[in-house]
Order: C-alpha cells, then sequence, then structure tokens
C-alpha cells in the first residue's frame, strides 16, 4: 500500500536541501546528494514540491486510462476547479467536457460542502469548542503529529469530497444499475493530500473514492476537447443532464468559504487561517489557550486554501477572484441561501473512527532513556555551531543533534565540524611530524636535560 | 529514577514577543520524553501563563522546569511586586493588570486560575516588594 503521495525524482534531485528546510514537520533529510522522506513524518502537504527549483519532487496521481476499468466512472469536481476557469464560462461545457473526456457522470463535491456546512454549524450550536475544521487532511495530519493534544478540537465531521463520493457510489449504483464495485469514483484533486486520503482515510476505515487524478491532467485533457469540439453544440445532445450550477458551496475552494457559510448561518465566531506555516502558528496558540472567543477554526494548508494546491494550474489569487465573482453571482440569482441538506438526509456526517496520534516524537519507550538520549542531544547542540545551515541535510543543528544521537548521521556530516576536526588533525599531524622514536631522540638520553639539546630538538 | 532539567530561562519584563517561547520549548522536550499528550498540554497552558505573568506584572524573572521521580514541576521567580491577595488572585477573572495591557488582549485574570486549575499541585511564595516564586507539579 503506498503511504505517501509525494515523491521524489532521484535523477532531477540536486542535494540543494531548499525542501529540508521549508519542510513544516522536518521531514525531509539530505543524504549522498539526494534528498529522503521520512515516511512517518510526512504529512502531504507537498510544501517540498512547492519549493523545489528542479522539479524533483512529484506526485503520481491516476490517469484518466484508469476509469475505463469501470463499468460507470464518475468524475468529483472539487470546489477549487471552477477557480481554473475565467468567470463567464458555462460550467455545464466543464461537464460536457469532461463527459466526453470518458467520465459517464460529474458530480460536484460544493453540494456536499454546503451539506456539511449546515451540520457543522448544528454541531457547533450543540457542543463546547473551540473546534477546527477537519476538511483539510494536511491540517489532521499535522495535529496528528505535532499537536495530539488538539485531536479532540478536530470536528468529527467527513469532508466534503468524502460525503459525496459516499452519496454518488451508492446513487448512482441504484440509478445506473451497477453493482458497487463497479461504480468508479475518482477526485479531480488540487493537492496530494486528498490523493493520500484515497488509501489512507482519515476518521474512517475505507474512503468512497477509488482513486484521484490531478487538475492538471484534467484541464489539460479539456483543453485538447475544447479545441476538438463545439462544447456548446454537443451540449444539445444532452439537454436534460443540466442543472443550475454551480452551489453556493464552492466558496469553500479558498480559504475563508467555509467561514462565509457558516457566517451566513449566524455561526461568526469564526476565523479562517491559511497557509501552513501560518496553521501551524494558530495551532500552538490554541493549543496553550491563548485564543479568546473563537469557536470555530477554518484551517487550510496551502496558501489561499484549495486554489493554491501543487496540482492546480491557475495563479492561486486569480482562481480566488474567479470562485468570489461565481460566488456572488449565485446569491445574486438565488436568494435562498442553502439547499441541499435534504439530498443528504440518508447519510451519517459523523466519522466513524476517532484521530490518533501519529506517535513518533518520543526518543524512546522508556522513560529514563528518554531522558539519556535528550542530555546527549543537548550536549550534541553544544558543540554544534547553531548556524542552522542545512548543508548537513537536516534542517537545523537542533534536528542534526537529534540524528546523531539516534545512529542516522554523524558529527562530520557538519561542515563546521568537519573543517575543525581536519584542523585538530592537521596539528596532531604537524606535531606527530616533530616527534622521534626513542632511539633517535636525543632528547630520550640522560645528558639532554643538561645540554643545549632542546634547540636541536626544535630544529629537527 | 533519573532527574533531569529540562529548561531554565530569563524571562523579562514587558517582553510580549517572547511569550510562549519556553511554553512551546518544554512542550517540545516533553513530547520527545513520551509523556502524555494531555499532561502535556496542562503543562504547556500553565508554563504558558507563568511566562505571561513574569512579562506582564514583574521585573522579570526565570522560568525553571525539571523532571524527576515521574513528576514535573515547574517554577515560576520573579523581582516584582509581590501578590498583595494570594486568594483574590486566584479567582477567575481577577486581575490587577494595568488598563494598557488588559486593551492589548492580555491580564483577563485567568492565569493563575488556570495554573492551579490545571496543576496537580501548586504553591505561592510571595512578598510585598520583593517579588513572587509560584510552583506547580504534574504527575506524568
Amino acid at each position: 500500500m503506498k503511504k505517501h503521495s509525494v515523491l521524489l525524482k532521484e535523477d532531477k534531485c540536486e542535494g540543494c536541501t531548499n525542501c529540508v528546510k521549508n519542510c513544516p514537520t522536518k521531514a525531509i533529510r539530505v543524504h549522498q546528494g539526494k534528498a529522503k522522506i521520512k515516511e512517518d513524518l510526512c504529512i502531504d502537504c507537498a510544501e517540498c514540491i512547492r519549493t523545489c527549483e528542479y522539479h524533483a519532487k512529484y506526485t503520481e496521481t491516476n490517469t484518466i486510462k484508469e476509469t475505463e476499468e469501470y463499468e460507470f466512472s464518475c468524475a468529483l469536481i472539487p470546489p477549487s476547479f471552477y477557480g481554473q476557469f475565467n468567470e463567464k464560462i458555462d460550467i455545464n461545457k466543464i461537464y460536457k467536457g469532461l463527459k466526453i473526456a470518458g467520465f459517464s457522470g460529474v458530480f460536484d463535491v460544493a453540494m456536499a460542502a454546503e451539506a456539511i456546512s449546515q451540520k457543522t454549524k448544528k454541531f457547533l450550536a450543540e457542543n463546547d469548542g473551540p473546534y477546527i475544521s477537519s476538511s483539510c487532511p494536511v491540517v489532521v495530519r499535522l495535529v496528528k503529529l505535532i499537536f495530539p493534544e488538539l485531536l479532540e478540537n478536530l470536528v468529527p465531521i467527513k469532508s466534503p469530497v468524502e460525503l459525496m463520493a459516499e452519496k454518488v457510489k451508492r446513487e448512482v449504483s441504484k440509478k445506473e444499475n451497477v453493482a458497487k464495485d463497479k461504480v468508479g469514483v475518482f477526485f479531480i484533486t488540487p493537492c496530494p493530500a486528498k490523493l493520500t486520503t484515497v488509501e489512507n482515510p482519515l476518521g474512517q476505515e475505507k474512503s468512497f473514492l477509488d482513486g484521484a487524478i490531478s487538475v492538471e491532467k484534467i484541464y489539460n485533457k479539456l483543453l485538447d476537447i475544447m479545441d476538438e469540439y463545439d462544447l456548446q453544440e454537443k451540449m444539445a445532445e444532452d439537454e436534460n443532464d443540466y442543472e443550475e450550477r454551480p452551489y453556493l458551496g464552492i466558496s469553500w475552494g479558498q480559504s475563508g468559504g467555509e467561514e462565509e457559510i457558516l457566517n451566513d448561518y449566524d455561526e461568526r465566531d469564526t476565523i479562517s487561517v491559511s497557509d501552513i506555516k501560518e496553521v501551524k502558528g494558530i495551532l500552538e496558540e490554541i493549543s496553550r489557550d491563548n485564543i479568546r472567543g473563537i469557536k470555530y477554526f477554518e484551517l487550510v494548508s496551502c496558501p489561499q486554501g484549495c486554489v493554491g494546491g501543487v496540482l492546480n494550474v491557475n495563479n492561486s489569487y486569480q482562481a480566488k477572484y474567479n470562485i468570489k465573482k461565481l460566488v456572488e453571482k449565485y446569491r445574486n440569482e438565488s436568494p435562498e441561501k442553502l439547499i441541499v441538506d435534504q439530498d443528504f438526509s440518508a447519510y451519517n456526517y459523523k466519522l466513524s473512527q476517532k484521530f490518533k496520534a501519529t506517535d513518533v516524537a518520543k526518543l524512546d519507550e522508556d522513560l529514563d532513556k528518554a531522558m539519556e538520549k535528550l542530555t546527549a542531544i543537548e550536549k550534541e547542540i553544544e558543540i554544534l555551531p547553531g548556524l542552522d545551515c542545512a548543508a548537513c541535510g537536516a534542517p537545523d543543528c537542533e534536528t542534526l543533534a537529534e540524528d546523531i544521537v539516534n545512529g542516522q548521521a554523524q558529527r562530520t556530516d557538519c561542515v563546521f565540524m568537519l573543517r575543525k576536526r581536519v584542523g585538530d588533525l592537521a596539528d596532531e599531524m604537524s606535531t606527530l611530524a616533530h616527534e622521534l622514536p626513542p632511539v633517535m631522540s636525543e632528547d630520550s638520553s640522560e645528558e639532554s636535560e643538561v645540554d643545549n639539546n632542546n634547540e636541536t630538538k626544535v630544529d629537527n | 529514577m533519573s532527574s533531569k532539567k529540562l529548561i531554565e530561562e530569563q524571562i523579562e519584563r514587558r517582553n510580549f514577543k517572547k511569550g510562549g517561547e519556553v511554553s512551546s520549548k518544554l512542550k517540545s522536550l516533553l513530547r520527545k520524553l513520551g509523556v502524555d499528550t494531555q499532561v502535556i498540554r496542562k503543562i504547556s497552558i500553565i508554563t504558558y501563563e507563568l511566562e505571561m505573568n513574569i512579562i506582564i506584572h514583574s521585573e522579570g524573572g526565570k522560568i525553571t522546569a525539571v523532571i524527576a521521580n515521574d513528576k514535573v514541576k515547574i517554577i515560576a521567580a520573579d523581582d516584582g511586586p509581590g501578590i498583595s491577595d494570594v486568594d483574590k488572585a486566584l479567582q477567575a477573572g481577577y486581575s490587577t493588570a494595568e488598563d494598557e495591557i488588559r486593551e492589548l488582549g492580555f491580564g483577563a485574570g485567568m492565569g493563575l486560575n488556570n495554573v492551579e486549575n490545571y496543576s496537580d499541585q501548586m504553591d505561592i511564595q510571595t512578598s510585598k516588594g520583593e517579588g513572587t516564586t509560584i510552583r506547580a507539579i504534574l504527575n506524568v
């Protein structure tokens, strides 16, 4: 089973340590000139993909070809996808294009996002917070790994894509009279993290998704199709298939969107934070109980929210603007705020499993041994130069110290330590070069102390 | 079982920017030792409150944290005005913070109350004009 979606093309890696320094969980080391991701620590946030100048980090999503294995294939469109297009585009053209691309059906995750918003509002009214949105899988994994004390603060509600996948699988199977395992449900994903949840779901035993295809793959395919066909004409073939779109839930595609819908519902004690570095900061504050009055935190790992996902094609700010325009249009056309709750009444919103801590931080199972190791690490930190230059391949001196104590690195991996070591050796060699074996050394003879032999020795 | 000093840090008066650094550092050390996450959370809250107390109310001080015999002890010692009414200071919402500090959002009066609630044992030694030493002990 694949554990992660963020992968490395070794031949492209220059060993530059940019990714090492930008990894929010310190999961990367460069050894022998190549980056290596520590699987236990990786949360698939894709910051390394974002920062690698050599494009050595990548993600391998499913292909459109793989959807052909199913009798009926479904594409689930994420809210952020709408941001990839000009606001004036007829959304139904995208739907038609996806069908020409090979999908039997196209479904809108924004619909489930609306329903989830309604449930979240209800949950917040019934429970004392603060609560954190569990919609972004990176945030959930970050909490599991670094802030396990906040696991109970994650809202135990499914993410929109999971709820939608469940609904699509069940309803398509019934409507088209196709066995559930012959209905393939594929998410068009803006990030590797959602792809990871297909095989490693969070808070539930199994994902209802069968795969995830990157936005860029789909986008390129759509461009080809638009070149080849007149979509307007094509749409006339199955006119009845198109409904009023998009849903207001598309605002979830950018940071502040989930919050906006909750505010619509008069749940106003909310705040939205995007970008994993900021997210880490706010989680730290929540953890030390230093945030007052806020009941709900919409936290997303990518800057600007899902529109900032690394698999998108459009600039995240442009995409954010495009979504804003679509939401405005929707609001003007449909004064009724949210409409979809009843469509999901047959589905369970709650996650079936509790989130569990990813416990890899401890130095040893035994407290005494862990304390010994910690003391050794402190000593090592004292010795290391404290420049955090990452030239050793670890993100900072503290991490190198820990790696040394854990036997995964050597002190001389540090260029400054190596230089010092070489200097010391050179000094020692120089001293040794002047030493003479006892038989040759006049120094060792008894007279040496009395006469002028000292001078001779220096001259030697 | 052995004992070990985890933290010994000076805290400066009114240096709000550094507020929380000691708490974060201690938290990360305790995670490395494998201490229970909920206990770590309590320690993290207590340490943060003690840090902020020194920053807000005193002329500066020091926070020390030691782990020994399945207990973590956090000691906050400051040079400050002392607490004139300890019982009152422990009440939720009671604060002697100046208005300017309260306007900044600090000094809500939850500090000592939080420290007492989250620790298994706590004592305060204070004398007027000389300073305050607070000890909070948690079982780990």
